[in-house]
């Protein structure tokens, strides 16, 4: 190195360790940022699905309930809020009936494992983190919609100390989040609309399932698998479809039905389970109506996971769908840009200077 | 369905191939940040303070997540494309780093017989801050980004020409040019002009 480089080299000035917090606020805005909505995957939750275990990144899960809604009047009325919520036991309650114009709330509660790296070479340090989840999404994704996230106290990962730092414990954040995206093809929508126009029989249903062009390094199966997951969680489903898809799951090799599975609600139903990276998945429905209840993770293969077979890795539940005439207010929200993301080409990095 | 083999060895891998999974797999990307987010940093907080620093590293990583999909992935070490958001974004900042500079051209001075327990090391470069400061308020903002990605990182020559989007030869070159400034300036007489530079 030259000696007019070799001074300042020399002469650099002391730089302070990144502190801990200013790194986990960092670490947490690009966390946020990888769990919206974005390309073909499911994407709410991406991140936070991280726990790795096969979780899909979708995450969340849940519930539910069906809400009776009389039809809610379009925005221009200013009906706010949901038009209709019930928590009533998923019997006899009658079909939403959502219009397009209108959004739907789906509400959850979520717990899934988190990981970090904080050295190189060294096991990531691991929690399970929980969240409460509420999200709305266009009736047939031509609206942005929103997602409020607020962290609840999170779990110690089985078998291990809950770490004292990089916890997501506290404080809430909301997102805006894009509708439809028009360069992404249809089958990767979950609008309400359009799973309206699935098949609404089993073989109809297994055969869009396995559809799929791309599954990456999955197999057809589990592609097929995944699927279901993001077809269900934080979405709302007319009966017919819920239940091809039910049907069509257990047609899925290596998928069994499982009675009396509990959700985070502590509601039973009837599963779908796959295991998958040593994790059984499994989507819990309601008995009768088919509504999506919640998700269990239940480790079987302690190597693989790094937890105790048997312990609950994952556990969710959705707590509420109705239908929404217009959003809250969004003020404060991060914008989403997931659809300007896919169609800008941004440049290089330039010299400055 | 996210591979749980490819997330748990996430830190096995080059940054090439976990920025190029993360395309797909977008939670990966916290690979990237926690192997390099603390050098960034310290970059960073040398040039325009811990303050502005913390603000810079958040945003470097949140434009490289969203550029991740056009990451030339012949590139294993993501360092170089990170200190070029890092520059890019610093230049933004350029108020922050005038009073960095002034800031050092006083330590000296401010600091009088404060030496005692620091290593020599430190007061070397205490001593010679106020000095380099100088130089560096006669730089135009292109000349300080290439001399400090040079002197305060440890990239190769070919990692700083990829850092600011330049050929190596032009590296080579304003390098020179960068040099024989900065030996006039510390040779020279001149008064400390800070206030006059522009940004």
């Amino acid at each position: 190195m030259d000696d007019e480089i070799r001074l300042f080299a020399e002469g650099r000035p002391a730089a302070p360790p990144y502190p801990a917090e200013a790194r986990e606020a960092a670490r947490r805005l690009l966390l946020d940022e990888a769990a919206r909505p974005r390309r073909f995957r499911v994407p709410w939750m991406g991140w936070q699905a991280v726990g790795a275990f096969g979780l899909t990144v979708a995450l969340v899960g849940g519930v539910g309930v069906a809400l009776s809604s009389p039809p809610a009047p379009g925005p221009a009325s200013g009906g706010n809020g949901p038009q209709s919520v019930s928590v009533a036991p998923p019997a006899d309650v009658a079909e939403l009936d959502p219009k397009p114009g209108q959004f739907i709330m789906v509400e959850s509660e979520t717990m899934y494992p988190s990981e970090r790296y904080t050295k190189e070479g060294e096991p990531p340090i691991r929690h399970l983190y929980r969240t409460k989840r509420q999200i709305w999404k266009s009736v047939d994704g031509s609206q942005a919609g929103l997602l409020r996230i607020d962290h609840l106290e999170p779990k110690a990962f089985p078998g291990q100390p809950l770490p004292q730092e990089g916890l997501e414990n506290e404080g809430s954040a909301l997102h805006e989040i894009d509708g439809h995206c028009p360069s992404t093809p249809d089958s990767l929508r979950t609008d309400f609309a359009y799973l309206s126009t699935l098949p609404a029989d089993a073989a109809g249903m297994r055969e869009h399932l396995y559809a799929q062009e791309d599954h990456g390094k999955n197999t057809p199966d589990d592609a097929a698998w995944t699927r279901i997951g993001d077809l269900l969680r934080e979405n709302y489903l007319p009966r017919a479809q819920r239940e091809a898809l039910f049907e069509a799951g257990k047609t899925i090799p290596g998928v069994e039905v499982a009675e009396g599975v509990e959700d985070a609600a502590g509601r039973e139903g009837v599963a779908l389970g796959r295991v998958e990276h040593g994790l059984l998945t499994q989507l819990v429905f309601a008995p009768e109506t088919r509504d999506f209840l919640g998700e269990r993770g239940t480790v079987v293969d302690a190597a693989v996971t790094g937890a105790p077979a048997g312990s609950v890795l994952a556990l969710t539940a959705q707590t509420r769908v109705a239908v929404a005439g217009e959003l809250p207010s969004a003020q404060g929200a991060g914008s989403d840009g997931s659809c300007e993301d896919l169609s800008r080409q941004q440049p290089a990095a330039t010299p400055s200077g | 369905m996210v591979s749980a083999q490819a997330l748990l060895d996430g830190s096995h891998l080059d940054d090439a191939t976990v920025i190029g999974r993360s395309v797909d797999q977008p939670e990966l990307f916290a690979t990237v940040f926690d192997r390099h987010a603390g050098e960034i940093f310290q970059y960073v907080a040398r040039r325009l303070g811990p303050g502005p620093a913390e603000d810079v590293v958040a945003e470097v990583f949140l434009v490289a997540f969203r550029s991740r999909a056009r990451y030339d992935r012949a590139r294993p070490d993501a360092r170089p494309w990170l200190y070029g958001m890092a520059t890019n974004l610093t230049s933004q900042h350029r108020r922050a780093e005038r009073r960095r500079i002034r800031a050092m051209s006083r330590v000296a001075a401010d600091r009088p017989g404060s030496f005692d327990d620091r290593s020599a090391e430190r007061v070397t470069a205490e001593q010679l801050q106020p000095r380099l400061a100088r130089v560096l308020s006669r730089l135009s903002p292109g000349e300080r980004d290439l001399l400090l990605l040079v002197a305060w990182t440890d990239l190769s020559y070919e990692d700083v020409a990829q850092a600011l989007g330049v050929p190596i030869g032009t590296v080579r070159s304003r390098l020179h040019r960068v040099r024989a400034k900065v030996r006039r300036s510390l040779g020279g007489a001149d008064p400390l002009s800070l206030e006059n530079r522009d940004g």
